[in-house]
């Protein structure tokens, strides 16, 4: 998410005035300026990892090695957790863009870098920094191990041809707290490797590239990002340190000494100029992943070349509000050089934006560049008031960007309220920019009752923005308890089923089915979208299971739901299926059950009827059969209720693994796995996102405080049985709905 | 008992004496605005006229709810009003089939329709039209300006060099589309409608205005379209007529009746 409500206040800010830190960053906004418009010299990275595994102190590192901040506050700094309450809650929250300089070979390098969040609630802000960049420093806790969300964060990055290396962080835990000798150390450091290239072969399997890493290519290293020392292979050789000294100067305390003797940021900066790709070497194969434009354009071609004179091709990652500047777009300049003054299209809308200024993030802070910034690089613009979070700006019309789909959909909802009349233009004002910065938000405006809805990734979501309203727009807003998002789906394939319209001269046939999850994956991925070229969309939809017949005739795809014509030759149906089309969105919107949505779908248009003039098979008359036709196949094909689930692990001390794993099946969860790793059992289940409101607290009185844990949406799962009607009425209840179903819904 | 009474095309007196009479016969009668209107009268200056209540009803309350015009016929002889004629460019065969179906007794009075004005007032002759359209206002079907199958009716037609009656699209009470609002009630033009064909069909095609039909100052204008959508025609409502082939009488009554310009039939 970007900064929606944040004051954005600055790196600078943050620090002691150090005159002579001041000055040297004068000078090396210089050099970055120079280095910018060669892209042999550039490299654009994200650090990503599971939560608090180490990413913002390394950035530190990092940035003090730059000598951007002091080299005594890195590490305690934090300098990339800007805001107030990711400092309050020892969280990244927001992706933080910074650039720097590190000279490597004998060349100076400009390092583009962004901190990522790791908290799965802002998952998407990783989706969205891997579109702007090319190389991932993968961070993982030689202690914890590979976790979830490091397996999520691999495959963001594989997903959008974005390359890995490993930095195992923490190993100064390792040799003091755990007291480990050499050879244990080894193998633990072993075993993640191996954890971390299982993950990457599995996920790059159709690729003809190797992107397993390695501490002999030196695209592994480890360290302490706290103590701010780190070694590689390469770095070993050159400063002839040896695990043994490690070990030894780590006991000892003599940390300054390590640091000293091999800095954490040389380390890792090396191997970020020695193994990520440039620009050059990234986007010929990054554009065709990502882009489904003619690959013989012209435009193709200066994408492809980094072409600093081609076509202004921008594709804004992020969004975030300043003070001062209004509204920052953040992202990848894949052509072009964008400069003040410009006139850009963006993409999925009308009309153009002006450029108001340009520039990049010197820790944290904007500088503004009047000279413009080259393609290769990632670029701060301001100006851009219809862009969005995904969207493509350019100089020409182009086919936009592939949308940046973050797999997890919304799971939970809270309502809000003004508490005062006089704040209710400005709050939904400030909804609205929420919703067009973080697209893994929904948003509902309800202007009659006053009580919107925020629907977020999980409760950690909603509170960081909910309190940001509050105390950064300073509107007082009264919150709903969290409610979990439903879906309904049918279980089985409906018998055909006929839809008249209210003059009883148009009559629609449909039937309805499951989709296989394989399709729904892509569609949810984008994969698989009415954007794409019909032949491509057909090749997707078999490759994912499709029969042939069924794939050429998609008609339409709402949600993770498609609509087939199968109809033959019917006269004037062309003409009404854009009603068809609404009357089916419609009903899928509002699904027949509690009017929740319903997912994974297949309607099969068969047959229609249609009046002879367009008058009596108008609005009035198409979308009330269609919306009617939908519903009842959805319950002949017997709909039902789905909740959304979680998958959970939990870290624990054996002696409290009964009560970690009752803690789950006491809320309707599974336990699925339970294996010891270290000296600690991991359990590993799934449960109910609604059974885990709350979860924090019991596990901590269950374990006194002995468990870590963590969670991840897991999509949706059928509601048991003897749940569904009792969970529909409620829903209805709660919707204002009437509190029967359906005769025809005998089957809940 | 179900009558079905045309009011024909203007005001309260374009009603056939036969169907006055049925109207001060019956014991409650409904009226439907929706497909067609009479712009002369208002509901309470027919109510007066014919010395009766009427109870009008939206397009649900006929077609999704016709519950109560038809319990009211099981036992009570009802009337069932619309402007023109019932049954010509309506659906409403499917009211009187669900009253047959309940074992009630219809009947039918004819009012006169726009079909015999289109034909009476232009001179074109009725043998020589094909099938006849509606052109919807865009924004109700939000696909090709002109639908495909408009113009294939109308290319049709011409094909057999048959004339095209072109109803045009009236929004009463406006149900509502997503996203598509509309002020009051909308009547399209003769002219809108000539722009349209002229800009997505064929500027240089013949067109006739036919305006206010049935009414003291009916207005009758053949012309290019192109020109036709330069013109204002004034109040509602309004027919177009896309001649196909003229016969040399039809075309004298377009020039008399239509101040068609004389070069436009050099051609045919
Ligand atoms: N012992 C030790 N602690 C470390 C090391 N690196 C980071 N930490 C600590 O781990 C905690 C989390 O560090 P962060 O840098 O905020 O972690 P993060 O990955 O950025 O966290 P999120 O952005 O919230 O996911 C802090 O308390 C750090 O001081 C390390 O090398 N050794
Ligand atoms: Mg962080």
């Amino acid at each position: 998410m970007g900064n929606p409500l944040g004051k954005n206040t600055t790196l600078l800010t943050l620090l002691p005035v150090d005159p002579c830190i001041m000055g040297r960053r004068k000078k090396i906004v210089q050099e970055c300026e120079k280095l910018m418009d060669k892209p042999e010299q550039i490299r654009n990275i994200a650090i990503a990892a599971h939560v608090d595994h180490g990413k913002t102190t390394l950035s530190d590192n990092l940035l003090a090695g730059a000598g951007m901040i002091s080299d005594e506050t890195a590490g305690q700094q934090l300098a990339m957790d800007t805001k107030e309450d990711e400092q309050e809650r020892g969280i990244t929250i927001d992706a933080a863009n910074v650039s720097m300089t590190h000279e490597w070979e004998g060349e100076n390098h400009l390092i583009n870098l962004i901190d990522t969040p790791g908290h799965v609630d802002f998952g998407g802000d990783v989706t969205r920094a891997m579109r702007a960049v090319d190389g991932a420093l993968v961070v993982v806790d030689a202690v914890e191990g590979a976790m979830p969300q490091t397996e999520t964060v691999l495959r963001q990055a594989l997903r959008e041809g974005v390359k890995p290396a490993l930095f195992i962080n923490k190993v100064d835990r390792l040799i003091n707290e755990l007291q480990e000798g050499p050879e244990e150390m080894q193998k633990r450091l072993v075993d993640v490797i191996s954890d971390v290239n299982e993950l990457i072969r599995g996920m790059t399997e159709e690729k003809d590239y190797d992107w397993t890493v390695s501490v002999e290519d030196g695209t592994v290293a480890f360290g302490s990002a706290l103590y701010k020392w780190g070694v590689s292979m390469p770095s070993m050789e050159e400063t002839g340190i040896s695990f043994g000294d490690i070990m030894e100067l780590e006991r000892g305390g003599d940390r300054q000494e390590l640091h000293e003797r091999t800095p954490l940021s040389d380390v890792v900066l090396d191997m970020v100029a020695e193994h990520f790709p440039n620009p050059l070497d990234a986007q010929p194969r990054r554009i065709p992943t990502v882009w489904r434009g003619d690959s013989e354009s012209d435009l193709a071609r200066q994408m492809r070349e980094v072409d600093d004179d081609g076509e202004v091709v921008f594709m804004a990652t992020d969004i975030s509000m300043d003070p001062h500047a209004g509204e920052i777009a953040t992202g990848r300049l894949f052509s072009g050089t964008i400069r003040k003054g410009q006139e850009l299209y963006v993409s999925g809308t009308a009309g153009k934006n002006r450029v108001q200024s340009v520039g990049v993030f010197m820790g944290g802070e904007r500088e503004e560049l009047d000279r413009g910034v080259p393609a290769g690089n990632i670029a701060a613009v301001t100006g851009l008031r219809d862009a969005i979070a995904g969207s493509t700006v350019s100089s020409v019309e182009m086919t936009p960007f592939e949308s940046i789909e973050h797999i997890s959909e919304p799971v939970i909802t809270k309502s809000v309220e003004a508490e005062r009349m006089d704040d209710l233009p400005k709050l939904i004002q400030t909804l609205q920019q929420v919703a067009k910065e973080d697209p893994t938000i929904r948003i509902e405006i309800n202007e009659d009752t006053g009580e919107h809805l925020i629907s977020g990734q999980g409760e950690l979501h909603l509170e960081v923005i909910t309190q940001r309203i509050r105390d950064n727009q300073g509107i007082p807003v009264r919150t709903g308890e969290p409610i979990v998002v439903y879906r309904e789906q049918v279980q089985g394939e409906s018998h055909e089923v006929e839809g008249v319209s209210p003059n009883r001269h148009n009559k629609f046939y449909i039937t309805a089915e499951p989709l296989s999850q394989d399709i729904v994956d892509s569609i949810k991925l984008g994969e698989i979208s009415m954007d794409m070229p019909e032949l491509e969309r057909r090749e997707a939809l078999q490759e994912a299971g499709m029969d042939k017949d069924t794939s050429q005739n998609v008609e339409h795809i709402h949600g993770t739901n498609i609509l087939i014509d199968d109809t033959k030759g019917i006269q004037h149906l062309n003409e009404t299926m854009e009603l068809v089309i609404e009357g089916l969105e419609e009903a899928l919107d509002d699904g027949p059950l509690a009017a929740e949505p319903v997912q994974g779908t297949l309607l099969r248009l068969h047959d229609a009827r249609l009046h002879e003039d367009t008058i009596h098979r108008g609005p009035a008359q198409v979308i009330p059969a269609t919306r009617d036709a939908v519903h009842r196949s959805l319950i002949a094909g017997q709909v039902k209720l789905l909740e959304p689930i979680q998958n959970v692990r939990i870290d624990v001390a054996s002696e409290y693994m009964g009560s970690a794993s009752g803690e789950i099946q006491g809320r309707r969860g599974r336990v699925d796995d339970m294996y010891q790793e270290g000296d600690l059992m991991v359990i590993e289940g799934i449960a109910p996102v609604e059974e885990m409101i709350g979860f924090s607290s019991d596990i901590r009185s269950a374990t006194e405080g002995r468990a870590s844990w963590n969670t991840e949406n897991a999509g949706f799962r059928v509601l048991s049985d003897n749940l569904q009607r009792e969970k529909i009425m409620e829903i209805r209840e709660r919707k204002g709905m009437k509190l029967e179903l359906s005769q025809a819904i005998d089957y809940i | 008992m179900l009558t079905f009474i045309g009011l024909g095309l203007y005001d309260e007196r374009s009603v056939t004496v036969e169907g006055r009479e049925a109207l001060a016969d019956a014991d409650r009668a409904f009226a439907e605005f929706y497909t067609s209107h009479l712009v002369g009268a208002t509901v309470e200056e027919l109510e007066a006229y014919h010395d009766i209540d009427i109870e009008v009803r939206d397009r649900a309350g006929v077609e999704q709810d016709p519950g109560a015009i038809l319990d009211a016929a099981e036992d009570e002889h009802v009337a069932f009003l619309t402007a023109g004629d019932t049954m010509i460019s309506t659906t409403h065969v499917d009211l009187r089939l669900r009253a047959e179906d309940r074992g009630i007794e219809t009947r039918l009075i004819h009012g006169v329709t726009a079909q015999s004005a289109a034909s009476g007032l232009t001179g074109l002759q009725n043998y020589r039209f094909g099938k006849a359209v509606t052109l919807p206002f865009p924004y109700v079907h939000g696909g090709d300006p002109v639908p495909k199958s408009v113009v294939d009716s109308l290319e049709a037609n011409r094909e057999l060099g048959l004339h095209t009656l072109v109803y045009l699209d009236i929004k009463v009470d406006w149900e509502g589309r997503r996203g598509v609002e509309v002020d009051g009630d909308q009547y399209m033009t003769a002219d809108y409608a000539a722009e349209l064909f002229a800009e997505h069909w064929d500027g240089d095609a013949l067109g006739v205005a036919v305006c206010r039909a049935g009414s003291p100052d009916p207005v009758v204008a053949a012309d290019r379209l192109s020109a036709l959508a330069e013109r204002d025609f004034g109040d509602p409502l309004h027919m177009l007529i896309i001649p196909g082939e003229v016969h040399h009488v039809e075309a004298d009554a377009l020039s008399a009746l239509g101040g068609a310009p004389e070069e436009l039939f050099d051609e045919h």
